[in-house]
């Protein structure tokens, strides 16, 4: 079984280190919008949740490539090869789940490459809510937004 | 036994993705023939070969080297080689560089444009589209190009220069395509729409006001709600005489007025056309053993179910592969495509999906003129059926949001309660689409029937 980045929202405490450590990882600073994996804030912030790509069977991002320039690496992450990128933002548009993105300065796209199977986010996290362990791959944050969804309809909002 | 024999007409996308999933499927085992009039390239990228970020190499997507790995050898030339009716075929996979002229449907054979003929088993008609040019006078003159082959582009680079002024004439998606690649060159941009509007079939009169702002701003001229009733040559140059009375003067054209589907050589042919080719889930024609994918295929649209033209990427590609596992005697039945576009307009990002374009009331809109940020919905009971999203690149939301918002169409969810959240809340699209468990509903959702695998790990094995 492959591994996976197994996400547990409740053990989230949006410290947001995994952002820092995935920008830094990714392109050598600090810059949570160079990220690719986002922390949202849920219910009012009493509770957050980490959101990356979930590396699917169907790769839309790939298919969708009209130059070839998605793959697939040796741990079963989808990533972009740069050089071959045209920056035609087809992937935005492909990937269902928002996880591949575009680079206005480098004029790319790019995505989540399980850091060659060391993923620095879940090295990071100091709550395991991020998590590099053999699973399948599934929604992990959907219940966890749909109860704190309701909440936040029902009355708790202003 | 001779090996079943696939020809596909056409060496678009469409054509290449087919090819590529026969491969994926049988290994080598078939004998595949592709019919088309030059290298198979990606129209997709020529914008950024025109703005001379990519050099004309990486526009080619089947090169010698990679058909030889399809198993598929080039026959420059003599088309005559391919064995006659009746006979056993002695030969190998071949890419024919010739356009088709016929195809004879009762006898299984197609006509190649040097008199040859070609038999098959079964038949791809991937002959994708032309540009258009409006019949103006004075259209068909000097320094005046279209911007849809390879051959315009590199026509309008050994033209452009710093500091020219350029007409394009239209408006429209594929006009809009090849804005940055034309403004990358340091020209005087000149934009001439019939229509009211720029980008009528993929924005609204808001988005459009949006988008027509931008440009301005940027120092492109726009003339909307105006035609060109001729081109004269004046001095070396082109005088474009309006309709409303205006010339504009340039030193070149470039013409994005439309385009037309390639099925005019399938006359007395029998097959059925509407639109396009009317196929049905297995993206097959009213003749069985001959499929239809891309621009010239009217195939099921992913929402409604109802058959139409897309003429775009993503829907090409999507029926290349089905055809493509069909032709493999697989069984893939079509889902239907979704209807989607996207642009970078000098850093603005633009992307709109579905039935966008509608006349229904139950709708919600966030529009921010002067940052430029539009969303609209378009809702059917608690479903969204379409959208726009538009705003700056830089402004990240924008950007991070167009992959969920076409997650939350494509996956048809009921949206019940976060309906009303949504319509007020446009911003934030994350909240409402994690919480609708569209990932659970959309991770087992597969094209084909097992897991996409990039397609140089086909060629490396066969």
């Amino acid at each position: 079984m492959n591994k996976v980045l197994k996400i547990i929202p409740e053990q989230c405490t949006g410290c947001m280190r995994c952002e820092m450590a995935c920008s830094y990882m990714q392109t050598g600073v600090y810059q949570p919008s160079k990220s690719v994996i986002r922390v949202s804030p849920f219910e009012k912030h009493t509770s957050y949740s980490p959101y990356t790509c979930f590396q699917c069977e169907e790769a839309w991002c790939l298919a969708a490539c009209p130059v070839e320039a998605i793959t697939i690496s040796a741990v079963g992450a989808k990533i972009v090869i740069e050089d071959q990128c045209v920056g035609c933002k087809l992937c935005t548009i492909a990937c269902p789940y928002g996880t591949i993105f575009y680079d206005t300065d480098t004029h790319k796209a790019f995505k989540c490459n399980l850091c060659g199977g060391e993923p620095a986010c879940a090295e990071a996290c100091p709550t395991a809510a991020i998590q590099w362990v053999e699973a399948e791959v599934q929604d992990w944050q959907g219940e966890f937004a749909a109860q704190r969804g309701n909440v936040h309809l029902v009355g708790f909002s202003t | 036994m001779a090996k079943k024999r696939h020809v596909i007409v056409g060496g678009g996308t469409a054509g290449l993705n087919a090819i590529t999933t026969i491969r994926e499927y049988d290994k080598g085992e078939s004998e595949v023939v592709l019919v088309a009039g030059e290298w198979p390239y990606s129209r997709m990228v020529l914008p950024y070969f025109l703005g001379r970020s990519i050099s004309e190499t990486h526009v080619f997507t089947a090169t010698s080297p990679r058909m030889a790995e399809l198993g598929i050898q080039y026959a420059s030339g003599d088309a005559n080689t391919v064995a006659p009716a009746g006979e056993m075929s002695p030969l190998v996979s071949r890419f024919i560089p010739r356009r088709a002229t016929a195809l004879d449907t009762k006898n299984n054979k197609l006509t190649l444009d040097d008199g040859s003929i070609v038999d098959y088993d079964d038949l791809l008609i991937a002959t994708g589209s032309s540009a258009t040019r409006p019949p103006v006078p004075g259209a068909d003159g000097d320094n005046i190009y279209n911007l849809w082959t390879l051959d315009d582009a590199k026509g309008v680079l050994s033209h452009i220069k710093d500091g020219m002024d350029v007409a394009m004439i239209g408006a429209g998606f594929i006009s809009f395509t090849i804005l940055n690649g034309v403004l990358s060159h340091g020209v005087k941009l000149h934009i001439v729409e019939i229509m009211p509007q720029v980008l009528p079939r993929m924005v609204d009169k808001d988005g459009a006001t949006l988008v027509e702002d931008w440009l301005t701003q940027r120092g492109v001229n726009i003339h909307t709600n105006t035609a060109v009733q001729s081109i004269e040559d004046i001095d070396g140059r082109k005088k474009l005489v309006m309709g409303d009375g205006t010339d504009i003067i340039v030193d070149l054209v470039i013409m994005g007025t439309g385009i037309r589907t390639n099925l005019g050589w399938l006359e007395g042919s029998g097959i059925d056309i509407d639109q396009g080719i009317l196929v049905d889930d297995h993206l097959r024609s009213n003749i069985p053993n001959v499929y239809a994918a891309g621009d010239v295929a009217q195939g099921a649209e992913l929402i409604t179910g109802s058959r139409e033209v897309h003429a775009i990427e993503p829907t090409a590609m999507e029926h290349g592969r089905i055809v493509g596992a069909n032709m493999a005697s697989r069984d893939i039945a079509y889902r239907g495509s979704l209807l989607m576009n996207i642009l970078d307009i000098i850093d603005l990002n633009i992307a709109s999906f579905g039935n966008w374009i509608s006349d229904s009331e139950d709708t919600s809109v966030l529009l921010v003129t002067r940052d430029h940020v539009y969303r609209k919905l378009i809702w059917d009971g608690d479903r969204i059926t379409g959208a726009i999203i538009m705003g700056p690149s830089r402004a990240l939301w924008t950007t991070n949001d167009v992959g969920m918002l076409k997650g939350l169409i494509q996956s048809r969810v009921h949206l019940g309660d976060w309906k009303r959240y949504l319509h007020e809340n446009l911003r934030d699209i994350k909240k409402p689409f994690v919480a609708s468990h569209i990932t659970r509903d959309m991770l087992p959702i597969k094209t084909l029937d097992h897991p996409t695998i990039p397609s140089r790990e086909v060629t490396a094995r066969n």
